[in-house]
């Protein structure tokens, strides 16, 4: 019985773990490339009050892969900026997404007294996926 | 009486019970790979937004260069670009002056793929002072 106990143990412990990393960003978008934007360091030396705004293909916005509407975007931008005044926001935007949607994104934070915003796109291609895309 | 406890010690041997250990050993070994995800390196390329009524050059003592982001690539100066031929006249531009300010209008129908190439450039010859308009 013992190694039974054990193997359930261990799925029991990787469900667990598991649970608590689901990916909390939109998969679904496809970041262009810049070799010589500034890399982004990882997670204990960037800016904790960082916020991410995502935008789709289609234009949909999300922050953490959480939907929203722009005027919900507004109210969390404007609440962030009463509380910590100045942060730092990235717009995550797909590839193929037209101007149009990224610049609702841009308008909304500079609406909001927030001229300065940086877009992410992939520095070095780690994933099978990306390397396939800039393997020619 | 403390010989004979002593004896039935002796016969006591400690087995040590191998299969589950190799049965986690191999879970956890099951659980890296599984769970072993490249992610890719991110860049980040900051940008200054002006408000959106504002339709104005920004004020500086040197002319801004004006990169035209469309549906299908770059105008510079009046023309259609490659990024090779952008990238050659932003380097000409960058060595005499790194302090330039660079102002990517985009068309509200481009692909963002446009602005980000654009900006790279921009990036690769050191310019740091970058607006995005939108028309």
């Amino acid at each position: 019985m013992t190694p039974m106990i054990d193997v359930v143990f261990q799925l029991i412990i990787f469900f667990i773990v598991t649970i608590t990393m689901t990916e909390n960003r939109n998969e679904d978008i496809r970041l262009e490339r810049s070799i010589h934007g500034l890399e982004i360091k990882s997670d204990e030396n960037s800016s904790p009050l960082t916020l991410v705004i995502e935008v789709d293909r289609k234009g949909r916005v999300s922050i953490r892969n959480v939907a929203m509407s722009h005027a919900q975007l507004a109210g969390i931008i404007d609440h962030r900026h009463r509380k910590y005044n100045v942060f730092p926001i990235m717009i995550r935007a797909d590839y193929r997404t037209k101007h149009v949607h990224v610049k609702n994104v841009m308008d909304i934070c500079t609406g909001l007294g927030i001229g300065r915003v940086s877009f992410v796109a992939v520095k070095d291609p780690r994933t099978p996926e990306s390397k396939a895309r800039w393997s020619n | 009486m403390a010989r004979k406890k002593k004896d039935r010690n002796k016969g006591d041997e400690v087995k040590l019970e191998m299969t589950p250990m190799i049965d986690v050993v191999f879970q956890l070994l099951i659980f890296f790979i599984v769970t072993l995800k490249q992610e890719d390196i991110l860049s980040q390329l900051e940008v200054l937004r002006p408000a959106p009524d504002t339709n104005t050059t920004p004020e500086t003592q040197i002319e801004p260069i004006t990169i035209l982001v469309g549906r299908t690539g770059f105008v510079y100066r009046g023309r259609p670009v490659t990024e090779s031929e952008l990238n050659s006249s932003i380097a000409r531009v960058a060595k005499y002056n790194t302090n330039a300010m660079v102002m990517v209008k985009c068309t509200l129908d481009s692909d963002h793929r446009w602005l980000v190439k654009a900006l790279d450039i921009c990036s690769r010859n050191n310019m740091t002072k970058l607006s995005v308009f939108s028309m």
